[in-house]
């Protein structure tokens, strides 16, 4: 009897989902189409990805760096031994 | 446990090629799909796989953790570096101040190619720092 409920709160979740997906909607292309007319030409790498993430979103990858410098030295912290 | 022999030798002779593997990923990074993040797991893949396989005496004297501990840090430093040396040519933090180079060429794309080789050893030398301590 818990398990049904359970299933009919998913299943309602799920229908709002289903519902909320709008297929007629066009995601903005304006930014997309800049990046892939000017990039190779503004950051010479083919590889698209590398030059957003590299060249005009270079910040975002230092805070990633300085998030795993965190995490590598909480790890340390925590588990380090006596010696 | 026993050491199994066909776990030891498989591990011995795949650990250089995924180490190559990750290399030409980083390297390439900037003209194919890859870069530094998935390249410097790669890279630690390989070294945790021989963590695994050879115990941790053997493979700390060909990575050691303090060796390790370094490069993490000096690779962080380093991308600061060369986002200040943007700042020094005269325009923003982390901007590409070195020429760009004819596209498609493996040292071209300017300052990308040596930011990919700067996260792939950081992200190689981090992952394989976490592993190293959680599973001892």
């Amino acid at each position: 009897m818990k398990s049904i409920g359970e299933i009919l709160i998913f299943l309602a979740l799920g229908l709002l989902l289903v519902k909320g997906i709008d297929v007629n909607l066009i995601p903005p292309s304006g930014l997309k189409d800049y990046f892939v007319e000017q990039a190779v030409t503004e950051t010479g790498a083919i590889n698209l990805v590398s030059s957003i993430y590299l060249n005009y979103r270079a910040f975002d990858t230092l805070g990633e760096t300085i998030v795993l410098l965190l995490a590598v030295s909480g790890i340390i912290m925590l588990f380090e031994t006596k010696r | 446990m026993k050491e199994s022999e066909i776990v030891s030798t498989i591990s011995r002779k795949l650990a250089p090629y995924i180490l190559l593997f990750g290399l030409y990923l980083i390297s390439y990074g900037h003209l194919s799909p890859g870069g530094g993040f998935q390249g410097g797991v790669v890279l630690a893949s390989g070294i945790i796989l021989l963590y695994l396989s050879r115990g941790i005496a053997s493979t700390g004297k060909v990575f050691p953790q303090e060796k390790l501990v370094v490069t993490e840090i000096w690779m962080f430093f380093l991308f600061l570096l060369i986002g200040l040396g943007g700042l020094i040519a005269g325009g923003y933090f982390l901007e590409n101040f070195l020429p760009l180079g004819k596209a498609g060429e493996v040292p071209s794309a300017g300052f990308i190619f040596f930011l990919n080789i700067i996260i792939g050893l950081k992200v190689g030398a981090g992952i394989t720092l976490i592993c190293f301590y959680l599973l001892r």
